[in-house]
């Protein structure tokens, strides 16, 4: 079982392929596992490791998952983004697309904001935000379905501690939009984005539309995408276009041809 | 005004930008014109992708407004504009080339697929034409009025009685689907196709969508996509990663984002 460690953080990663490399971040809140892609829309371990090397983790601390490190209160959207650029730099990657479900659509503007540089491109799939009419849906879902068997396998995590970290990273001035950034940072985000809109609460059509008319560079999938698999199917052509047309010259061939 | 001329066909075309060839069908039915695409269409191919693409565009043969002219081929009509679009490519030296098409470039991009697909690298239908049960005589009587009695005043060899015949068998008898190409070439067409659905009375959403689900290399757009000048702009990003994604690798230049720098 790969891991990488950095100090007291343990990261269970899994990689499948080879190519330009593409991050994936699981979707299912704090509880984001490797595990949890294949209950996902469509995996991409699966779908794109015959052109790419993409690479899954369990987010630290996930229930079900293989990953542990410490509760940063104070930062707690950085300290995953620290995971994620970590487990890229120990795979000595430099740069990256990055493929995120839910959770992974703010963690991805996390990545954009901390280190733009290096994420060539980005899809977010059924992406969280915030909804004003429901505005304790993540604090919530999270203080029942992750903090308790977190505080359970962790002597040394208390519920007042996840409260607090729950609190930073979704209350206050972060209740809103895409939690991580603002809407200026993605009107001026050139990155090319390709957003995949869901619409249950915790993934909010509208915010997921707002980001891509903001975005400059960004496109939108059809919608609905996951009511049917030949809808899927044909959202995952248009990522492979995405993904195939992005990736740096170098590693491109023609998605005819590898479609055949 | 550049002209393709063949026999007694004279077809007006133009060319934008370099590279891979991009043959632009405008919309417009049966006055389908270079003109119209930057008066009434919801972006301009010949602006929006000159910067990576020879792109090339003409007035369809007898098109009201158009410098195009030609025989009315009763017999044979979706054909006879297929052979000047595959004429002008010849003429033009292009051997592989691309297809985006508005409306009736719907049922044109596929009459290509069934006589050219291995000229044919890619598709992008816009806004697609096809058959709605519920409006069956809808192309018959839009041209019958709409083009019909301009061009027989422009030409006296031709008369309403042929266009009526030449209207019956390019839809009247070919009343289903897209017009052109069965269910059945569809599902087996292996060629990337993109389509951007509409939704008027010519352009029916669900034909689109059958055809994006029996294809098999299809994609879809965002729907809607043109209710504001934002919708376009995502739609036109998909077609120019889809465009980029399907060129030949020896077209390949530089990544799209740094082409939109």
């Amino acid at each position: 079982m790969p891991m990488y460690e950095r100090g007291n953080v343990r990261i269970h990663y899994e990689e499948a392929g080879s190519g330009f490399p593409l991050l994936v971040i699981p979707g299912g809140g704090l509880n984001s596992t490797i595990e949890g892609l294949k209950t996902h829309p469509f995996n991409p371990l699966v779908e794109f490791s015959n052109e790419y090397r993409v690479i899954a983790a369990d987010l630290r601390n996930a229930k079900g998952g293989q990953s542990t490190g410490p509760l940063e209160a104070d930062r707690p959207w950085d300290a995953f983004t620290d995971d994620h650029l970590g487990l890229m730099d120990h795979l000595g990657i430099d740069k990256f697309i990055v493929l995120g479900f839910c959770i992974g659509g703010p963690f991805i503007w996390n990545l954009l904001k901390r280190a733009g540089n290096r994420v060539v491109a980005a899809v977010p799939v059924q992406p969280s935000g915030y909804r004003h009419e429901m505005p304790n849906l993540s604090y919530t879902n999270n203080m029942k379905g992750w903090g308790p068997e977190l505080c359970e396998r962790r002597p040394d995590i208390k519920m007042a501690q996840v409260d607090t970290f729950l609190t930073n990273m979704y209350g206050g001035e972060r209740a809103d939009f895409v939690y991580t950034v603002s809407r200026d940072f993605v009107r001026n985000c050139q990155t090319p984005i390709l957003i995949l809109p869901d619409d249950v609460p915790g993934h909010p059509y509208v915010v997921a539309m707002e980001s891509a008319y903001l975005a400059p560079n960004a496109q939108v999938s059809l919608y609905p995408w996951k009511m049917n698999p030949r809808q899927t199917q044909i959202a995952l052509r248009h990522v492979r276009g995405f993904l195939s047309a992005n990736r740096p010259a170098a590693a491109a061939r023609p998605l005819a041809a590898a479609a055949q | 005004m550049p002209m393709y001329e063949r026999g007694n066909v004279r077809i007006h075309y133009e060319e934008a930008g370099s590279g891979f060839p991009l043959l632009v069908i405008p919309g417009g039915g049966l006055n389908s014109t270079i003109a119209g695409l930057a008066a009434s269409h919801p972006f301009d191919p010949m602006v929006e992708f000159a910067d990576g693409y020879r792109v090339i565009a003409a007035d369809l043969r007898n098109a009201s407004g158009g410098q195009s002219s030609g025989p009315l081929e009763i017999d044979r009509p979706w054909d006879s504009y297929t052979d000047d679009h595959l004429g002008l490519m010849d003429h033009l030296g292009i051997r592989e080339f691309m297809v985006l098409g508005f409306c009736i470039g719907g049922p044109f991009i596929w009459n290509l697929l069934k006589r050219a697909g291995d000229r044919v690298v890619a598709g992008v239908l816009t806004q697609p034409s096809g058959y709605r049960p519920t409006m069956p005589d809808l192309f018959y009587q839009n041209n019958i009025k709409g083009w019909g009695p301009g061009l027989c005043e422009r030409r006296p060899d031709i008369t309403m009685a042929m266009v009526s015949d030449f209207l019956n068998n390019m839809y009247t008898k070919r009343a289903d689907f897209v017009f052109t190409v069965t269910r059945d070439f569809v599902r087996q067409c292996r060629t990337p196709i993109l389509v951007l659905p509409d939704d008027v009375a010519a352009h029916p959403y669900a034909v689109a969508m059958e055809t994006a689900h029996l294809a098999p290399n299809a994609q879809v757009s965002m729907y809607p996509w043109k209710a504001n000048p934002e919708q376009v702009s995502l739609a036109v990003r998909h077609i120019g990663t889809f465009l980029k994604a399907n060129r030949p690798a020896s077209q390949a230049q530089q990544p799209v984002r740094a082409a939109a720098q």
